[in-house]
């Protein structure tokens, strides 16, 4: 009986949660420090995603045991917040800015264009995992307007034109 | 534990140094906004300049002056000449401005935007030296009508040095609040008449109040940096500019209502703002201004940082307590008032990043002094940022009561050449839209930026983001976003908000796809009504930018609705890319297009595939003179024949 089965009551998404041993120790390492004492959970899903890149569901069981909470909890805290990952990074990640200010100037026609080149719609990956476009919030970076990001590198103020040839290099790379 | 007056000598000394350098010194502003347009490839450039060339200067990382337009900026003070600001400053232009500064005169002419004299001194001065004819940037349009006391070290000072900023005074207003009474300090911030920057616009010494009269003895300070309005970025400014200010202000307030320890909640999206906030505190405790026994008071107070997530509701101040308790960041229902039971069910009060800014100051040079610039109904200074169709985008400060004309036109420069003003969002997605009349008003001021104002009008100056559109850009487009914003922020608890936000959104987007029907309007205007009875704000307010719509745009809309046109073309559902004129540019649109919609027939002629088109314009960036949006209602035109070019 692992750390996963501890909480496995009436809350169960626990049956669910495929055990992984590496990444869990992996989890624990990130936290081997982190004494939760209230205002912890989402410092405990920060460091866990700067160590892997997101927060696996194979994780949840044991985030529940050190938080003296239930899986649902944790699962439910996981999922409320849209910058809380449960899916491994993408090797190419792009980001598209949602703000208002990058809508203004354009950027819904950028998002058409990611859409198009990529065949995959925001907030999903391509179907090898290889490029992930994801929908973020406006960070103030606004004199760049309409930008995007890619592997957290701004780009802008970024036409239709250049987007594609952006897009289409991406596409590229990703191939190679 | 050192007492005042002891860190003020110690701040003095390294101070001295910096405000009369022996060898040149470069300030470097590295901000969110300064690394989006390669900052950090202009420092390393200029290190590596430094360097190679064996010259002696010193380099120091300040945050960003506001000037987020002018970024990548650095401003260097050559011994005998005043600061020289440049802007725009790509790593490709240090080899020249090193060349200038270093072994030309001084100056770098070309990248100078302005000059910085010392304080009280004119830049007359300088008239001799090699500064000559640079303007001092206190005239510069982006600054001329500010009035900077929160901003006053941001881009002066190294942002978590704690001398520096002691130096300017800092932790004075903590020594002098530490000798007084409670109540005597909560009477301080009361006379001052400051009020919560974050948007209510509500009394803080009031609110102090609350939580002094709490039970305790546990009881918490909070301070709201989840600053989530898209196009607002003044906190963030701040955080990375002056984290002091906001350590010093959570203190004060510590010890005028009994609480001894805090939380700074910051959005995800601030990681640099996170990074130097952390590091501020952790310098702070290391000189004993946070911790026990503060300057020998026996009052304790210590802070630490929880970075949010990525969630919009954690702004309102029920779902950040309860974003901190380690659960979903659902608002709750009040009361309780987080003064009675907030972060862990203890007394707690949450104020915006710079309400507690202002604090030091009021403490430091008094309430009168404080409160001498503003206007009737409110008093002090109010950070704004700029963003959309301007000129000039950034970070300004201002006195409350200045006419919002005066940011948009002469700070940010006014729309691009040939556009005009549409409207200013003011605040967020939940707080309304401005038209253009009630900012320009022939022979008048127009809207005044306080408080007041923006509530007759049913709507909220909100916290300080202001997002100006000009007549290129739908009002419907800009409201569909706030209403998907709205929904997809929603913490889903009441069906009065998330089953509302969805329902605008459909409206919405149909009327923007050609399938409005008249009777929308009521249909919105019900909502409107329906949702005013959300548990929290967030549901509150998600139809005031809608209303405003009504109100203030009522003919465009119906224009989307009873004619199918969308005067903008911006409405994807309302109009077509066409080839309308041949020309040699046809070919490389063709190429550009992503879905390949733009076919070329046998005889060389081109026409676009409206299955495939997806109206992304691409093709018409390249090829202007040849593709034209046009109306959806509008009968297919005749391609024209090239036009022969000599």
């Amino acid at each position: 009986m692992g750390l996963s089965t501890r909480h496995s009551s009436r809350f169960t998404p626990v049956d669910f949660i495929e055990e992984n041993a590496e990444l869990l120790a992996r989890v624990q390492q990130a936290l081997s420090d982190l004494a939760p004492d209230g205002a912890d959970l989402l410092k405990a899903f920060h460091r866990i995603q700067s160590e892997l890149g997101y927060v696996p569901k194979a994780a949840i069981p044991y985030l529940a045991s050190r938080f003296k909470t239930t899986p649902a909890d944790i699962y439910g805290a996981i999922s409320f917040y849209s910058e809380v990952h449960t899916e491994p990074p993408p090797r190419i990640l792009v980001e598209w800015c949602s703000g208002p200010a990058c809508l203004l100037k354009g950027s819904l026609r950028i998002r058409r264009v990611l859409e198009a080149v990529f065949g995959c719609v925001m907030g999903e990956t391509t179907s090898d995992n290889g490029i992930g476009l994801r929908l973020v919030q406006c960070d103030g970076t606004c004199h760049i307007a309409p930008q995007i990001r890619v592997d957290h590198d701004y780009i802008g103020p970024m036409s239709a034109p250049q987007a594609v040839q952006l897009a289409r290099e991406l596409k590229a790379r990703n191939l190679v | 534990m050192p007492a005042y007056e002891d860190l003020q000598r110690a701040a003095q000394e390294v101070w001295a140094a910096i405000e009369e350098p022996q060898r040149p010194l470069v300030r470097v502003a590295i901000g969110s906004c300064s690394l989006a347009v390669g900052a950090a490839e202009t420092l390393e450039a200029l290190k590596k300049a430094l360097a190679e060339q064996r010259l002696a200067a010193d380099i120091m990382i300040v945050g960003c002056p506001g000037l987020c337009f002018a970024e990548p900026l650095l401003d260097i003070h050559v011994p005998g000449l005043p600061r020289i600001v440049y802007g725009n400053v790509s790593a490709e232009d240090v080899p020249e401005l090193v060349n200038d500064v270093f072994h030309g005169d001084g100056v770098c002419k070309r990248l100078a935007i302005g000059a910085i004299p010392k304080q009280g001194e004119s830049i007359i001065r300088y008239i001799q030296t090699a500064a000559a004819g640079i303007p001092d940037i206190h005239s510069h349009e982006w600054m001329s009508i500010q009035e900077t006391r929160l901003m006053a070290s941001c881009g002066v000072i190294d942002p978590v040095d704690l001398e520096h900023y002691v130096a300017r005074g800092g932790y004075e207003g903590l020594a002098k609040t530490v000798t007084m009474t409670d109540e005597q300090v909560i009477q301080q911030i009361s006379d001052s008449a400051l009020t919560g920057r974050g948007g209510a616009a509500f009394p803080t010494g009031r609110k102090w109040d609350f939580l002094r009269g709490a039970p305790g003895p546990v009881k918490y300070m909070v301070c709201n940096a989840d600053e989530g309005d898209p196009g607002s970025f003044v906190n963030r400014n701040l955080m990375e500019g002056d984290p002091h200010g906001i350590i010093e202000g959570m203190a004060i307030g510590g010890y005028a209502t009994g609480a001894s320890y805090g939380y700074i909640y910051i959005r995800e999206e601030y990681p640099l703002a996170a990074e130097r906030v952390e590091a501020a505190i952790k310098r702070a405790r290391e000189r004993g201004l946070l911790g026990e026994n503060i300057f020998g008071s026996g009052f304790s107070f210590d802070l630490e940082v929880v970075r949010g997530a990525g969630s919009y509701v954690c702004g309102e101040e029920t779902g950040l307590i309860a974003s901190i308790e380690d659960i979903r960041g659902m608002p709750k229902i009040r009361p309780p008032f987080p003064a009675q039971a907030g972060v862990f069910g203890k007394p707690t009060n949450v104020n915006n990043v710079e309400s507690y800014a202002n604090a030091p100051l009021i403490m430091r040079r008094g309430p009168r002094w404080w409160a001498s610039v503003g206007s009737e109904s409110q008093k002090g200074t109010k950070m704004f940022s700029l963003s959309g169709q301007l000129r000039r985008v950034g970070v300004l400060e201002v006195p409350m009561g200045t006419p919002m004309r005066d940011l948009i036109q002469t700070a940010g420069g006014g729309v691009p050449p040939g556009r005009s003003l549409k409207t200013v969002q003011p605040g967020g997605p939940l707080s309304g839209i401005i038209p253009a009349a009630d900012v320009i008003v022939p022979g008048g001021v127009g809207i005044l930026l306080e408080p007041d104002p923006f509530r007759e009008r049913g709507m909220f100056m909100g916290s300080g983001g202001l997002v100006v559109m000009d007549d290129s850009n739908c009002i419907l487009e800009l409201c569909k976003y706030f209403e998907w914003f709205a929904e997809t922020e929603s913490c889903g608890r009441c069906t009065t908000c998330f089953a509302g936000t969805r329902r605008l959104v459909e409206i919405l987007n149909r009327i923007s796809e050609g399938e409005g029907r008249e009777s929308d309007l009521q249909l919105i205007e019900l909502l409107g009504e329906t949702m005013r009875n959300a548990n929290c704000v967030h549901g509150q307010a998600a139809p005031t930018s809608v209303n405003s719509m009504l109100r203030f745009f009522r003919e465009e809309l119906m224009e989307h609705i009873q004619n199918k046109r969308c005067p903008a073309q911006a409405c994807a559902g309302l109009i077509r890319y066409e080839v309308r004129r041949l020309s040699d540019r046809l070919e490389q649109a063709g190429n550009i297009c992503p879905t390949g919609a733009i076919v070329r027939e046998p005889d060389s002629t081109y026409y676009i595939d409206q299955k495939l088109c997806i109206k992304c314009d691409a093709c018409r960036e390249i090829a202007p003179e040849s593709i034209e949006v046009v109306d959806i209602t509008q009968p297919e035109s005749v391609v024209e024949p090239a036009a022969v070019s000599e």
